[in-house]
């Protein structure tokens, strides 16, 4: 099975799939692939903060008035994957009035609306605040749900012809004289192989950018650094809440849903596949950030997790074509590279439309049309569909038994219906491919208490045949499971996850592969 | 709001969940209507979705009789009705309360005219036409029966009738709205019984502990009813221990005026508080002057009220009636018997608290006793409209036992 087309994406993150809409809606065919499931990479591990700017107002004006301007657009075309808390900036004793000052007139000159809060109005809003702030400023900050985001841009691309395939990773680029004219490419689930021709190679890899490019001899300077993060078992702002002082590690909780997101760190990682959080990092964000919420100590953590994001050293890259300090796109073959190759890296999730919107026009240029970008303007298929916690709440009033509103996840109230739609659609291939579609398993249970629910729905509709059924498929699941709980298990969460082993083990009679912890053995 | 009325920090309780959902299993209602998602997910679960800056959409959190069996089967100690209590509180403050509630909670003021004129009034509550008019209008269930008033009061009989030559060790007597109203034969009862083991019975100045109000969600409500009992109660316990025979009424004073309420002096008054039968048999334990009881060859059948269970003490009404001889009596394994005190009146819960109570009247029926005995005048009250049996209250027995009278 060969295939061909216009533009090969390597790579189903925001960008990669941002790209592929933006193709579409121009009328270029596309086909993507994707190692792993959409938002496998730092997409899906991130704070979901949808950034006001005002976090780089100070250091980085280009920066944060790119931020503010995708912001607007974001709630524009994506209000459905938004909830527009605002955000606030708070000053402690120790952050002083000066950095304030700084920060508000910084983000006046960037175009971010601000507004001053006394410490009493700041703490009538939260009033989990430190009392001794001595001031807060309001910035249209919200809270960003990526994985929606993602699969609604990947799903309307498709809709306008592109093409996906998920878990298929690219093996090698196929080399015609000195272009580039398509990628080698295994289906990691079918282990099938095969070759796909384009014009166009767009390398929307993020960290593993430099993976891609090693198949062609090439390089970029590119550090990985890993951010980890915490989420709490419920929400503890209505806004998120920023330290008011010059960008450092430990500095932001982000409301996301039923609970906050406590971030981040910010470390040097050498492999984007390799890490984990560990102990010290746990450590120094609740110790941190319980400067912001005192209380924070007795707050009962459901998981830790981290993302590894692509910082560019352009001072190597050599590259004009860097439009700003966040991201990078790169025609190699304008620079002692093959032709039809092009890397576009480094930058944010806020950034992934322009980032976008930048690689196509270059593709268009390149290939003599002019036709301009809409993906500001043309809102996502879902749009308008909310799904506030209030609507949530309210699915267990149709709750009947064996009746399709049966709830398959009690903590995060996920209806069977859901699933079910999911598993129709057919594009699924994957445990997790589901569970990064629904809140599924991301609640204070983890999904403890009701994968097993899952599974049972799938052994139903026959997708857990393949690779050895449902036992298989439960084993790596409690496995990915337990590297996210194991750095946050104290407390109540240590009793409960108790209370889940003897379930997996004495109940269900699970046997762990190898020796180890049964469960979950450390992976 | 002042400290005191200051609401514990409800946001935590969530966290202390471990999610066993061994209180799904427990609660009555959702075992009998899908309509209520259970104490885990109407509490700690739903908790994660609420937000005190918005209005509550969760309006089945009214179904919540406040039985508080889901607290005493939780092994990690998660308040879950209290976290209910509050959901219901915010859910009907805001939507407000009907007409019905607003004067079913407050039967304490018009029961003693009631009383008065229970014999105009007692034979109106069973016409036909009034309960026709009482359902459509104010939607209390004409299938009920209404308690019929007694006059004399518990209270005026006390107050006017002759005491035995006393000298023994004084007790409060807490006898609660129905007792006073209703049911007056409890609280002669239960004077009788305690003064047979030697005691004197002093009655301090009380009104209706609150908790029907709790039912409608009405803290506030609460709050001044329990604040002027606190009051009065308090210059009582600085010197006596009150003892109560209504288990609700007790629950309300013990449990709910400190933990839910934070009514200030609670904590000292709840360390003098006590079930009549745990004070009964307490003395007995301490050898203390006691009662001997005379043999009563009945066939009996006890049930342990949910809110006795609340109470943590055991099953001392149990103990004590053993100490009867020639009385067989034993439990009934009946988890709860629907009626949640007010909510087993009103007409769009009637068939949920018909529901829950089929249990209590089929293992009743597999027993065939005599008489039922249990401590809760809502108990009482359902397991009379469901089995027709005699239902007393431990006391009334145990005074029997005494007085050689004979109950049959």
């Amino acid at each position: 099975m060969d295939l061909q087309t216009e533009v090969v994406i390597i790579g189903g993150g925001a960008t990669g799939t941002g790209i592929a809409r933006d193709l579409a809606l121009r009328g270029i065919p596309s086909l993507l692939v994707e190692k792993g499931d959409f938002t496998s990479g730092a997409s899906g591990r991130n704070q979901g903060l949808l950034h006001s700017g005002g976090r780089y107002a100070v250091n980085d004006p280009d920066a944060a008035r790119e931020c503010i301007t995708e912001n607007r657009i974001l709630r524009r075309i994506a209000p459905h994957c938004i909830e527009p808390t605002d955000g606030l900036f708070v000053s402690l004793p120790e952050d002083g009035p000066e950095y304030r000052a700084d920060f508000i007139r910084a983000c006046g000159a960037a175009g971010i609306d601000t507004l001053p809060l006394s410490p009493r109005e700041a703490l009538s809003m939260e009033p989990r605040l430190n009392p001794r702030i001595i001031g807060a400023v309001q910035v249209p900050d919200g809270a960003i749900d990526p994985f929606t985001l993602v699969v609604e841009n990947a799903r309307d691309a498709e809709s306008r012809g592109a093409r996906m395939l998920i878990h298929t990773e690219v093996t090698d680029l196929i080399r015609d004289g000195l272009r580039i004219a398509g990628v080698r490419v295994r289906d990691r689930i079918t282990a099938e192989a095969f070759a796909i021709a384009a014009t166009w190679v767009i390398n929307a890899t993020g960290a593993w950018a430099n993976h891609i490019l090693r198949m062609a001899g090439l390089q970029i300077g590119l550090a990985l650094s890993k951010g980890s993060m915490l989420i709490t078992n419920t929400r503890l702002s209505e806004r998120v809440l920023n330290r008011c002082h010059p960008p450092s590690s430990g500095d932001i909780i982000v409301p996301n849903d039923t609970v906050s997101i406590l971030g981040t760190t910010s470390l040097r990682a050498e492999d984007p596949e390799h890490y984990e959080v560990t102990p010290e990092e746990v450590t120094f964000l609740v110790d941190e950030l319980s400067r912001m919420i005192p209380d924070l100590k007795g707050e009962r953590f459901t998981r830790a997790y981290a993302g590894v994001r692509p910082l560019l050293q352009l001072e190597e890259t050599g590259d004009d074509r860097s439009i700003s300090r966040g991201f990078a796109l790169i025609d190699h073959g304008s620079c002692s590279g093959p032709a039809g190759l092009v890397t576009i890296t480094g930058g944010k999730l806020m950034t992934y439309r322009l980032m976008a919107e930048k690689t196509v026009d270059f593709i268009c240029e390149r290939m003599g049309l002019h036709v301009p970008c809409s993906t500001h303007v043309q809102r996502l298929p879902g749009a308008g569909q909310g799904h506030t916690l209030k609507d949530r709440l309210l699915r267990l009033r149709r709750q009947t038994p064996s009746a399709k509103g049966e709830i398959l996840c009690d903590c995060e109230l996920v209806p069977r219906e859901a699933v079910d739609a999911i598993l129709r659609e057919g594009k699924v291939r994957e445990l997790q491919d589901i569970l990064h579609r629904t809140r599924l398993a991301k609640g204070t249970c983890q999904g403890g208490f009701c994968v097993y629910r899952l599974l049972g729905l799938l052994n139903e509709r026959h997708k857990a045949d393949h690779r050895g059924g449902s036992n298989l498929i439960l084993k790596a699941f409690l496995e990915e499971r337990w590297k996210g709980i194991r750095p946050v298990l104290w407390g109540t969460s240590l009793k409960e996850e108790e209370l889940i082993e003897s379930i997996y083990k004495g109940l269900f009679n699970l046997t762990p592969a190898e020796p180890g912890r049964p469960g979950g053995g450390e992976a | 709001m002042t400290k005191e009325e200051k609401p514990g920090p409800l946001t935590k309780l969530p966290d202390v969940c471990v999610r066993c959902a061994t209180c799904m299993t427990a609660c009555p209602v959702s075992r009998v209507t899908p309509r209520f998602p259970g104490p885990k997910q109407a509490g700690p679960g739903a908790q994660r979705f609420r937000s005190a800056a918005e209005a509550s959409v969760d309006d089945w959190i009214e179904l919540c009789t406040g039985c508080r069996l889901c607290d005493t089967v939780c092994p990690a100690g998660v308040p879950i009705s209290e976290m209910n209590m509050m959901a219901k509180a915010k859910y009907l403050d805001e939507r407000g309360r009907t007409f019905r509630d607003w004067l079913l909670v407050r039967s304490d003021l018009f029961g003693e005219m009631a009383a008065r004129y229970s014999k105009i009034v007692n034979p109106l509550m069973k016409k036909k036409a009034v309960r026709w008019l009482l359902d459509a209008l104010l939607r209390i269930d004409r299938r009920r029966a209404l308690p019929a008033y007694e006059y004399p009061t518990f209270r005026r009989w006390f107050r006017t009738r002759q005491a035995p030559e006393g000298g023994g060790p004084e007790v409060a007597y807490f006898y609660g709205c129905f007792t006073n109203t209703n049911e007056t034969d409890v609280g002669k009862a239960a004077v009788e019984i305690m003064e047979a083991h030697g005691l004197t019975v002093v009655v301090p100045p009380q009104r209706c502990c609150g908790i029907p109000r709790l039912g409608v969600g009405d803290l506030h409500g609460a709050r001044e009813m329990g604040r002027r009992n606190v009051d009065s109660l308090l210059k009582t316990v600085r010197g006596l221990d009150i003892v109560f025979s209504s288990t609700s009424c007790g629950l309300m004073l013990r449990h709910e005026y400190g933990p839910l309420l934070h009514l200030p002096g609670a904590e000292e008054l709840a360390l003098r508080l006590f079930d009549i039968c745990e004070y009964l048999l307490r003395l007995r334990e301490e050898g203390k002057p006691a009662a001997t009881f005379q043999p009563i060859p009945m066939k009996a059948a006890y049930f342990a009220p949910c809110h006795l269970r609340s109470l943590d003490i055991g099953l001392p009404a149990l103990e004590l009636l053993r100490l009867v001889p020639g009385l067989d009596v034993s439990m009934i394994e009946a988890e709860c018997c629907g009626l949640g005190g007010l909510y087993g009146f009103k007409k769009e819960k009637f068939a949920i608290a018909e529901e829950i109570g089929k249990d209590l009247a089929e293992a009743v029926a597999r027993m065939k006793p005599d008489i039922i005995l249990t401590d809760c005048e809502g108990c009482r009250m359902q397991i009379r409209h469901l089995t027709g049996l005699r239902v007393l209250h431990p006391v009334q027995l145990l005074r029997d036992a005494l007085e050689r009278r004979g109950t049959a």
